[in-house]
């Protein structure tokens, strides 16, 4: 007799494992009958359409939509601002609220870059955004995927966010705030030895007469204690975070010291390494 | 080279805890999947250790003294300490050199000393960067992995592992989007000739010393999916897609095994249960005690059939019970002696099935992991064993087929996310097509534009 058989009927799983994400599960929703969705989603066409399209992570329609638009006349910026970003927009009320999760947002993201595209083509340059954000992965190290998850929600989120790679030199960093003068700035690490690229890459600022408002450092083994160890970083805890860092300094103007101080309070949660 | 098409395991109740159908010796009398489990300890070089060669020496030194002088303090009968490189490290092959030199000689100190069993493995990192040119292959990056590994064994290492990066671009981008095709391109198809590149080197070069090709592990492919899967709340990644991850990673990690990798595998790869029911050889595992270096929901499970007990990795801190290395090797000492008192008094299989059942239903990871569903997925690689395409899609649809059973059964309940993305996920691998070239033209049709760091000439595609 297996123990399948033997010790399995046996067991009261109350009493060993409990799944509370079954046991917690609200009812199913239909994302456009958001109560939520519905206030942000256009009412005019195309940008309900393009925005729906968004919505569904629909790449293949969002692009279909968007050209339409650009060929009936509609200028550029209205399908940007009237119908993308109202889809980006409802997807990170979404994902705020537990409805959507990241592949969710990641196909939306891309349906959103593939209509900006199109719509930047048609421009002749680069759209307005919020603000020029720059995200690098620590010097030494290869793993990316932290980074480009930050990158995809500050994007989804309206910024211009510079993605310098992996493995990228100090120099390069530093050469890149001299170039973009950033609102924020973004690094990660993987790795002990390789997150004390952040503190060399502040000093080359400070040693170049460059700042930054804020430096948000995190990733794999990276710890706030250390993090906190120099001047003009913030401890970042989650890539989600991101966006509403760069809109503290945005809007509020918060410095890299008042974020650290206020890093719960800015991205509206309870974060165990602040609280 | 050969390839697993039938089962070294006929039976799932066959594997145990701490015996393996190949056992390996390795020098300082060490024996692996012998009759005993043997704990691991792992501790990551400090902040600023990275500074100089001397402070990198001083470093590794001071892990491998700290270990050996707990071990003997509670009374360790065995032990392995494992070095996972930093990027200097393998950057730089003579430091390489004498950080292995340090510790080779303190381990053999203390087992001249005392008798203990001591083994040291080296894990060069994976520093190649795939999209810099030919990244993968020829580069310096990838120079310096061999000469590294070269200066490992020459200078005293027990066994050599990696943790190699093929195909990350591909699986990242498919696991952060829940594209199932895109994860098993990168993790069947891309990370098995990435492998097969990497160990026949690394196998030619532990002939001319006496050390060991020891194995991989799918750390960056299926543990990237596990950790961003998260605990029982986190929103990013399903648990179903991570656990069809998980069989795909055993198809490709196999492919060390194949190459001539005898084992114990590397402990961050969780598939090895799978790959030990195919292949026989021992394996390393990390779960409960590994806590230190990231959270899982199968602790307990994990434990079942392996043959070392690992903490993965910790910081060079103090804790209040003494430095890390101490600490987690006590912790893994612990657990490695109740599995051998199991073993020592025939109470091997009762442990191993409570180990199981402990985490068996606490998420679809865990499940495919019990090790009857281990051996499974594992009869379902070897049926397409001459293939890693298919026999990581069949790995992928057996894992599948036994997350649904339990469904069905009422034993494993899902949430509509992780039940929508399987059902999904299920229905585009079984439409894929019965042809690898088929699948791989689709694939660098399909996703050449929208991955950019994938270059398909890295794996000679």
């Amino acid at each position: 007799m297996s123990y399948n058989e033997e010790l399995e009927p046996k067991i009261d799983q109350d009493f060993v494992a409990v799944r509370y994400n079954v046991e917690l599960e609200g009812p199913a929703i239909t994302p456009e009958n958001d109560p939520d969705v519905q206030a942000i989603l256009p009412k005019d066409e195309p940008y309900r359409s393009i925005a729906r399209a968004v919505l569904r992570g629909d790449t293949e329609e969002s692009t279909i939509k968007v050209k339409e638009g650009l060929n009936s006349g509609i200028p550029p910026m209205d399908i940007i601002n009237n119908g993308l970003m109202k889809g980006m927009d409802a997807v990170n009320e979404l994902y705020t609220k537990g409805f959507y999760f990241l592949p969710d947002l990641m196909l939306s993201g891309d349906s959103m870059m593939e209509g900006l595209k199109e719509s930047e083509e048609a421009l002749g340059h680069k759209s307005e955004t919020k603000g020029t954000v720059v995200s690098f992965v620590a010097e030494g190290d290869p793993h990316d995927i932290g980074k480009n998850l930050v990158v995809m929600f500050l994007r989804a989120n309206g910024y211009n966010a510079i993605d310098l790679g992996r493995d990228v030199p100090n120099e390069d960093v530093v050469n890149a705030v001299r170039e973009y003068k950033p609102l924020f700035m973004t690094g990660t690490a993987l790795m002990t030895t390789t997150m004390t690229a952040f503190p060399k890459v502040v000093e080359e600022l400070e040693k170049n007469g460059l700042e930054v408002p804020a430096i948000g450092c995190g990733g794999g083994a990276v710890r706030k204690d250390f993090i906190e160890s120099f001047p003009m970083s913030v401890y970042g805890v989650k890539a989600y975070h991101t966006p509403k860092l760069a809109d503290s300094i945005l809007k509020d103007k918060k410095t890299w010291k008042e974020i650290r101080k206020k890093y719960s309070k800015i991205v509206g949660e309870f974060v165990p390494e602040y609280d | 080279m050969k390839r697993f098409t039938k089962m070294v395991y006929k039976k799932p109740e066959e594997m145990v805890f701490g015996r393996s159908k190949f056992p390996v010796s390795q020098r300082w009398n060490m024996q692996f999947g012998a009759g005993y489990v043997v704990p691991e300890v792992k501790v990551a070089p400090v902040e600023g250790s990275e500074g100089s060669k001397e402070k990198m020496v001083a470093e590794c030194r001071n892990i491998a003294q700290s270990a050996c002088e707990r071990a003997i303090a509670v009374g360790l009968p065995s032990f392995m300490l494992e070095q996972e490189h930093v990027s200097h490290q393998t950057n730089n092959p003579e430091w390489a050199a004498e950080t292995t030199r340090v510790q080779a000689e303190i381990l053999e100190k203390y087992y001249e000393e005392y008798g203990i069993r001591v083994s040291l493995r080296q894990t060069p990192a994976d520093i190649r960067i795939e999209e810099r040119g030919l990244g993968l292959r020829g580069s310096d990056y990838d120079n310096n992995i061999e000469e590294t590994m070269e200066a490992c064994a020459a200078n005293g290492a027990s066994d050599l592992c990696i943790e190699t990066m093929g195909g990350k671009a591909l699986s990242d981008y498919g696991i952060a989007r829940g594209d199932i095709r895109a994860i098993l391109f990168g993790i069947g198809v891309l990370g098995s000739i990435d492998m097969e590149y990497m160990w026949k080197r690394i196998v030619n070069i532990c002939k001319k010393y006496d050390c060991r090709p020891g194995g991989d592990t799918d750390c960056s492919q299926a543990n990237t999916a596990m950790f961003m899967a998260g605990g029982l709340l986190d929103k990013d990644v399903s648990h179903t897609v991570a656990a069809l991850a998980r069989g795909m990673g055993a198809a490709r990690s196999l492919v060390a095994v194949e190459c001539g990798a005898v084992g114990p595998l590397k402990d961050c790869g969780y598939e090895n249960p799978i790959v030990k029911s195919i292949s026989g050889v021992p394996i390393a595992m990390e779960g409960k005690n590994a806590v230190c270096a990231h959270s899982d929901l199968m602790g307990n499970l994990v434990c079942g059939v392996t043959d070392v007990w690992s903490n993965e990795s910790v910081y060079h801190r103090q804790e209040m019970g003494g430095t890390t290395p101490e600490v987690w090797l006590q912790a893994t000492g612990y657990e490695a002696a109740l599995m051998n008192t199991a073993l020592q008094t025939g109470q091997e299989e009762v442990l191993r099935d409570l180990y199981t059942l402990t985490d068996k239903y606490r998420d679809p990871q865990a499940l495919i992991l019990a090790y009857d569903n281990a051996h499974r997925i594992g009869k379902a690689i070897v049926k397409y064993g001459k293939d890693p395409y298919l026999r990581s899609r069949a790995a992928a649809l057996e894992a599948g087929k036994i997350i649904n059973e339990a469904v069905d059964a009422n034993k494993l309940y899902l949430t509509r996310f992780e039940r929508d993305s399987l059902d999904n996920t299920l229905k585009i691998l079984e439409d894929l097509p019965a042809d690898r070239d088929q699948f791989i033209d689709e694939c660098i049709r399909a996703y050449s534009r929208k991955v950019p760091d994938f270059n398909p000439k890295n794996y000679e595609l």
